[in-house]
């Protein structure tokens, strides 16, 4: 049974308790929004682990990810990526392994892995047919086998590009775009589905991949292949066709009982954030939105990290929910371990002050003992909360204390001190 | 030749001349806009009497009044009465939307009777003329459908409503939505009606080259839109509205390609939260050629004062970039408009605009206001009801509860803030 079948049935399952429990919230709110659709927890039914809810009124949530380039069979980095994003803060990690063997590269990762993991299915399939031939080679069956195959692992949410129909295609064409299709699964499949001259088959069959979601709860995350590769291309006509098609799509999934968010961009200016935030919530009816940075421009890569940071914290204010990494090899290269720390870091950071915007307790309480931990200075505090410990203590001027005598008794700080009756703060 | 293809090809025109000098722009400006579509300027070639008028980016937010009889009233006397009455209270266009009898009459009447653009929606001629003739809309007769925008576009007419994005795909996702209200345009139910019963697709969608024919030939600005556009703030920014407005960039492509005007017509019913991005979204999809609004109404429950509703939306709306503005009355929802409606209406949407003009940067909005804070100060009566949006009604009210002689206004009589302060500081006080 899903968590949403059972939301509506009004039973609190262990998930929802766990979840209430973290956000601080009531676990009527969590039931609700799970019923409602606007909460999910991806808990595929094979495999219990942390969980972490993603949607209205909860915390900003961040995931990480990781995988094997193609051609690559280092799968050890990998893991190594895995721990490091976890053990700096990341909810969730994705595995989008294009290289050496999937399925063991998953399962390594799924056995170390305490936390909901997320996959696109297609990469496999579509890594595993150029494999052997060609994607255009692909079958229907071949996707359903590795969906059915990672669903039994215990993947807890999965990536489809569902709403990528031929209609959006055609809007795209027509729209002339300066990136056409920017997904890397979205492009092939964009591919296979011209060449055949074929409906996308995840769409003909969304009510089979609605049956296997339903079967072990896994949480269907719509992808956006149609999502805007530059800022020029953000809200265009073909990025807002898929999105009416994400739209029907959530309202299926509902009806089924699945549990459903929704994928968004990219790349968009700043001034188009708040209104694809608000569209999305509009045709989406509310379904959590799970944003991959946006980066807000085109012209820094090295510093991507920066700009999708400026882009979440801006999204997360207006309401996305999730927020995809981006580390500072975007656009560049192979994400290294350091890349992967600073890309969960600074999400994690625009997450933050996402929350603060939404308003969250939580997130203000952090802030005001950060402040208190500032003014009397104490560096013990400050290294325990700061969001990067690490940076706190690296250098030695940042050291406070009131035996400074450089001033002698013409001191401002102690002047300023007595004041206002506090005890003097750092120099 | 459209004003659209002499820009490119590099003329400027007198219509874009005089359009300069109305904004306070320079005429390169307006042609390097026209050129690219985000200013349209009304003014069909073959009609005589048209004070040429530019609506988009950079210009004044304008304001269109609606007449125009319906089926239980109105004879033209009535109907020359109120564009007489939104003439003088400044709108910038009307559109004559006769749904009663002698339609073609009525119109030509109209286009005599005043040199501003004057704006028609075809298809509700063809709907009203096909129930008197065959009893039903359904029964439209399609090459009569283009024959009537030909003839209105012979007869002068400068900006057309085109309900051409509208197509069975908008229709089957209006379906999937479930609306609170469907559709409440009434051209796009007269087409939704006929495209259901005959099971053919929009006439209008299908053959728009024909369309683009016509209004190249006249230089008719076309409005596309809005036939899918929420009925309540409920349905706003839904999916089926969303569909139609794709429709409608690709259609306004297609115009653009064609060298003709173009422009879109938007809602309606946007609670006030949505209203940016309804425009940042029109002007995304549609080439960012100008958007022309109604309202918009940011909330349902106030019948008989949607004049302030939709001032409000309008203003927000206009801020954010929307360039012409059709008015509310306060008759909206309740009735067809008499003149004192239509004063109303036309008031309170060029002063949602004005307030928008200062925030868009137009040249000589935000002066007005400077100009009045310092009559204000000045005590300068005369002045402020000179400089008032609407004279008469400054005047009235002033004259009501006010010794007439009287520095001050009644509201604080001898204590006016303005006066004692000027005492004070031994600023100049002007009696008037």
């Amino acid at each position: 049974m899903t968590q949403v079948k059972q939301a509506r049935l009004g039973n609190v399952t262990p998930e929802m308790s766990e979840v209430a429990k973290q956000e601080g919230v009531d676990e009527a709110v969590i039931l609700q929004g799970v019923a409602q659709g606007t909460i999910v927890i991806p808990a595929n039914v094979k495999r219990p682990h942390k969980n972490v809810g993603i949607g209205k009124g909860l915390t900003t949530k961040v995931s990480a990810s990781i995988g094997t380039a193609r051609g690559s069979t280092a799968y050890e980095a990998e893991l190594e990526k895995l721990a490091c994003a976890i053990q700096t803060g990341a909810h969730t990690i994705m595995d989008l392994s294009i290289g050496g063997d999937l399925d063991f590269t998953r399962r390594e990762i799924i056995s170390r892995c305490n936390s909901p993991i997320g996959t696109l299915p297609i990469y496999q399939t579509f890594t595993e047919i150029t494999d052997k031939s060609n994607a255009l080679d692909m079958t229907e069956e071949d996707f359903f086998k590795v969906m059915e195959k990672q669903a039994q692992d215990g993947v807890d949410f999965m990536g489809l590009h569902c709403a990528m129909t031929l209609k959006t295609l055609e809007v795209a064409k027509k729209q002339g775009r300066l990136h056409d299709v920017v997904s890397w699964g979205g492009s092939l499949l964009a591919g296979w589905m011209l060449y055949h001259g074929k409906e996308n088959p995840l769409y003909t069959n969304y009510d089979r991949i609605l049956d296997i979601a339903q079967r072990y709860d896994i949480t269907v995350s719509l992808a956006d292949g149609l999502r805007p590769g530059c800022i020029f291309d953000s809200l265009d006509r073909a990025q807002v066709q898929e999105m009416i098609f994400l739209g029907e799509l959530v309202d299926r999934a509902r009806e089924a009982e699945v549990q459903i968010q929704i994928k968004g961009p990219g790349h968009a200016p700043l001034s188009h954030l708040k209104t694809t935030v608000k569209l999305m919530k509009q045709v989406c009816k509310e379904a959590p939105y799970f944003i991959f940075g946006p980066v807000v421009s085109d012209i820094a890569p090295g510093y991507d990290h920066i700009t999708a940071a400026i882009g979440a914290a801006i999204s997360a204010s207006f309401g996305v929910d999730f927020i995809c990494y981006v580390t500072p090899a975007e656009h560049v290269g192979f994400p290294s371990l350091e890349d992967v720390r600073t890309g969960v870091i600074t999400s994690l950071l625009a997450a933050h002050i996402g929350d603060l915007e939404k308003g969250h307790k939580k997130a203000w309480d952090w802030e005001l003992a950060m402040d208190k931990a500032r003014n009397p200075w104490d560096e013990a505090t400050q290294k325990q909360i700061a969001l990067d410990p690490t940076k706190l203590g690296a250098s030695s001027n940042m050291e406070g204390s009131y035996q400074c005598t450089k001033c002698g008794a013409k001191c401002a700080k102690k002047v300023l001190a007595e004041y206002f009756g506090k005890p003097i703060s750092y120099c | 030749m459209t004003q659209l293809i002499k820009a490119r090809s590099g003329e400027i025109t007198k219509n874009m001349r005089i359009v300069a000098e109305q904004e306070g722009v320079s005429p390169e400006y307006i042609r390097e806009m026209v050129a690219l579509g985000q200013i349209v300027i009304l003014g069909n070639k073959t009609r005589k009497n048209v004070k040429p008028c530019g609506v988009g980016k950079g210009l004044s937010t304008k304001v269109n009044a609606n007449i125009g009889n319906s089926p239980d009233c109105g004879g033209f006397e009535d109907e020359l009465i109120k564009l007489r009455t939104a003439e003088k209270a400044g709108a910038h266009a009307f559109m004559e939307l006769s749904s009663g009898a002698n339609i073609d009459q009525f119109r030509r009447q109209a286009l005599a009777a005043t040199e501003l653009p004057v704006g028609t929606v075809t298809i509700y001629q063809a709907g009203v003329e096909s129930i008197e003739k065959y009893g039903s809309v359904v029964e439209m007769d399609v090459e009569y459908m283009f024959e009537l925008i030909e003839r209105h576009a012979a007869d002068g007419v400068d900006f057309m409503a085109v309900h051409a994005a509208l197509n069975m795909d908008v229709i089957e996702r209006l379906k999937r939505q479930g609306r609170v209200t469907d559709i409440v345009s009434r051209g796009g139910s007269f087409l939704t009606g006929w495209m259901l019963h005959n099971n053919k697709e929009n006439p209008y969608y299908e053959q728009f080259d024909r369309i683009l024919e016509i209004a190249k030939k006249y230089d008719v600005v076309l409005s596309i839109g809005d036939a899918i556009r929420p009925g309540c703030i409920a349905d706003s920014m839904d999916r089926a509205q969303m569909q139609g407005l794709i429709l409608v960039g690709e259609l306004v492509q297609r115009a653009l390609e064609a060298g003709v005007q173009v422009m879109v017509e938007g809602p309606g019913h946007v609670p006030s939260d949505q209203i940016p991005a309804t425009v940042l979204l029109q002007k995304q999809l549609c080439h960012k050629v100008p958007y022309y609004m109604l309202g918009n109404l940011v909330t349902d429950i106030a019948p008989g004062y949607d004049h302030i509703t939709a001032a409000i939306g309008a203003h927000i709306a206009a801020a954010a970039g929307a360039d012409f503005i059709c008015y509310v009355t306060p008759a909206e929802h309740l009735r067809l408009p008499n003149a004192e409606d239509v004063h109303e209406g036309v008031i309170a949407t060029r002063l949602a605009c004005h307030a928008a003009d200062i925030v868009k940067k137009v040249p000589g909005a935000w002066e007005w206001d400077l100009k009045m804070a310092k009559a204000r100060k000045a005590l300068d009566w005369k002045q402020q009801i000179a400089l008032a949006i609407d004279p008469d009604r400054a005047a009235k009210v002033r004259s009501e509860r006010n010794d007439k002689d009287s520095e001050a206004c009644s509201m604080c009589g001898g204590h006016c803030a303005m006066k004692i302060v000027s005492q004070y500081l031994g600023t100049a006080v002007n009696n008037c």
